[in-house]
């Protein structure tokens, strides 16, 4: 560095300080969100920010080593193992249920929100330490089960101010089913996986031209598969009239039942289909879901069905706060009322009382109201009368 | 993020351009009279679809306008989408406009002498560092990149570097300087790329879009 001295604001990258009152907006929609989730059942359970490596690593086949990479380390001095800080919390609560609460009643709802590490921020999602907030419905197989996340995810969206949220359904396993009888390497899966992930209709079609023989009919249908998505409504006509295995029939008609559900329940929910999409997606088992909103550039958060490593069915979701805060309007100016120096003591509490956010005046001042302006209040107690120091004013604590 | 309900295009300027605006007409799209004068400095522009505006921004820039949701949708070469890798970008439709190939090429000279299967090594002149990279470190050779602008053809000749990796369409530019075609990374072509939120976000809207580009793409090929 050229500079020996550090600017003392300039933090490491992907990590910031949130002000007012975009921290208290957070705090705010956290709690919407677990009131939301607590109203469905779904209890609280709060893992630590730092447990050892291996847990949090945990198996292959659900979701384990993922983020493995995405993980900061420590030695732990005290037991000389090394430990990790979570990078996601789904694992941990995971790990809740099948250990410590393993004799609890099935289903068991769990829900969690809390910070979460990553050693790389993405382009869209340049934070490193961001909330997440989510549940996990654990021993569940059925399609009811699939259904209630997604409503849950939508009430609970709707709840923290996401009016009108797109919930992307996905079927991982669909492609998994479809291929499971192709003939063709894994770096040839591989390739197509990405050709598929970016809606590449012509990589796609490259792909399974080369390796015509093995792919056969599955080819056609890939072809199809890779423009079929858009709103529920139009997508699920075009997969009927594709000739699917079995085992992807089966699929089908789960993401159908599923879709049928979510709309009994909140018809006026903009629900869209991608049957293809399997970034992120590589553990899910079953139906999935992906949480968009107009004008954010990234997503709200994803979900869906998994095994976990005891074995059990489960499916669960998680919301990202940095990306639901995008997505909420600048929060209005909290009204406050000055209390000047001198007040009658039992003015403050009667005021707070009556919802009033109050700030005292610490020493006394010439011009109360003065004072009250440059304080950024709104309101000014005065000799027992309420003066409304903005135009806007008018009677505060109703608009909360 | 797009005001009002409108849909924001990104068209890429230059010789692309050129290419794509029969497509974009089949489709439909009609701009305003100032995007066709050369003089105006206007970068964002109406069309005869009050729903959708046009913006014209150079052709790299296309993907990234788009990945971040300020357009909704535009046109790149597959080599730009290669290049940034953009993962919220889909690239639903070909449209056949703009081929041409990204390849490897070199000094006459030098090809006669190398095998480019011992190569461990190589110093290479580009304006996709990232591509070239991950192109090479695929056959397990270790690429150093120097990011160029234009010009690239210019490098081995000053002792920039002994190897390009550029677009090549007739061949011509590269042979006047001297250089010969190693290998082909990718044949490219324009593609209707989509920002991966609109497309979930605005599902219809755009989901017409692309019909209307599939048939236009579709139309053209009957007519040529």
């Amino acid at each position: 560095m050229s500079s020996d001295i550090e600017n003392r604001a300039l933090l490491p990258s992907g990590l910031n300080d949130l002000l007012p009152p975009r921290a208290a907006q957070e705090a705010g929609t956290v709690s919407a969100l677990t009131d939301a989730f607590a109203a469905f059942g779904y209890e609280q359970v709060k893992p630590p920010l730092v447990e050892f490596e291996t847990t949090l690593i945990g198996a292959a086949e659900n979701g384990g080593g993922s983020l493995a990479g995405q993980m900061f380390r420590l030695m732990d001095p005290a037991s000389q193992r090394m430990m990790a800080v979570r990078a996601d919390i789904t694992l941990q609560v995971a790990r809740i249920a099948e250990t410590r609460l393993r004799d609890t009643a099935r289903p068991l709802r769990l829900s969690y929100a809390g910070e979460v590490l990553r050693v790389r921020g993405s382009q869209l999602r340049p934070e490193r330490l961001f909330a997440q907030a989510g549940v996990e419905l654990i021993g569940a197989a059925d399609v009811s089960a699939d259904i209630e996340v997604v409503v849950l995810a939508a009430e609970a969206l709707a709840a923290a101010g996401i009016a009108a949220p797109t919930i992307d359904l996905n079927s991982p396993a669909l492609v998994a089913h479809l291929l499971a009888d192709v003939g063709v390497e894994d770096a040839v899966v591989a390739q197509l996986r990405v050709a598929l992930d970016h809606k590449d209709a012509a990589s796609v079609r490259d792909i399974t031209r080369t390796h015509g023989v093995a792919f056969g009919a599955a080819a056609r249908v890939l072809d199809e598969l890779v423009s079929a998505s858009g709103t529920a409504e139009d997508v699920l006509p075009k997969l009927h009239a594709l000739e699917l295995p079995d085992s992807a029939s089966a699929e089908l008609a789960r993401l159908e039942a599923v879709v049928t559900g979510v709309r009994a329940a909140r018809a006026e929910l903009s629900l869209t289909l991608d049957p293809v999409e399997y970034r992120g997606f590589e553990y899910h088992t079953g139906v999935s879901f992906t949480v968009f909103a107009a004008g954010v550039r990234g997503e709200l958060g994803r979900g869906g069905r998994y095994i976990t490593t005891a074995g059990e069915a489960a499916t669960g979701f998680s919301l990202y706060l940095d990306s639901i805060m995008r997505a909420l309007p600048e929060p209005s100016v909290a009204q406050k009322m000055y209390v000047p120096f001198g007040a009658p003591a039992a003015i403050a509490g009667q005021l707070r009382a009556d919802d009033w956010i109050t700030v005292a005046g610490l020493a006394p001042e010439e011009d109360a109201r003065a004072e009250a302006l440059r304080l950024s209040c709104s309101h000014c107690w005065h000799n027992g009368e309420i003066l409304s120091l903005s135009d806007r004013g008018g009677n505060a604590p109703a608009e909360k | 993020m797009s005001q009002d309900d409108k849909l924001i295009l990104a068209l890429p300027k230059g010789r692309i351009l050129a290419e794509v605006m029969p497509i974009l007409h089949r489709a439909g799209i009609a701009p305003e009279a100032s995007f066709d004068d050369p003089n105006s400095r206007a970068l964002r522009f109406t069309t005869s679809d009050p729903r959708l505006d046009i913006i014209r921004v150079r052709s790299f820039d296309v993907a990234t306008f788009v990945a971040f949701g300020a357009a909704d949708f535009g046109v790149a070469g597959n080599d730009v989408v290669m290049e940034f890798d953009y993962p919220e970008l889909y690239a639903p439709l070909d449209l056949e406009a703009g081929k041409c190939r990204l390849v490897v090429a070199a000094p006459e000279a030098l090809v006669a002498v190398e095998d480019p299967a011992q190569w461990s090594h190589v110093r290479v002149a580009t304006k996709y560092p990232n591509l070239t990279q991950r192109y090479f470190a695929q056959r397990g050779v270790q690429a150093e990149c120097i990011k160029l602008n234009g010009a690239i053809e210019l490098a081995p000749m000053l002792g920039l570097c002994r190897r390009i990796v550029d677009l090549v369409s007739t061949g011509a530019t590269l042979k006047s300087n001297g250089l010969v075609e190693i290998e082909t990374i990718t044949d490219v072509s324009s593609r209707l790329v989509v920002n991966r939120a609109a497309l979930k976000t605005r599902a219809t809207a755009l989901g017409a879009w692309i019909g209307r580009f599939r048939s236009a793409v579709e139309g053209g090929r009957d007519a040529a």
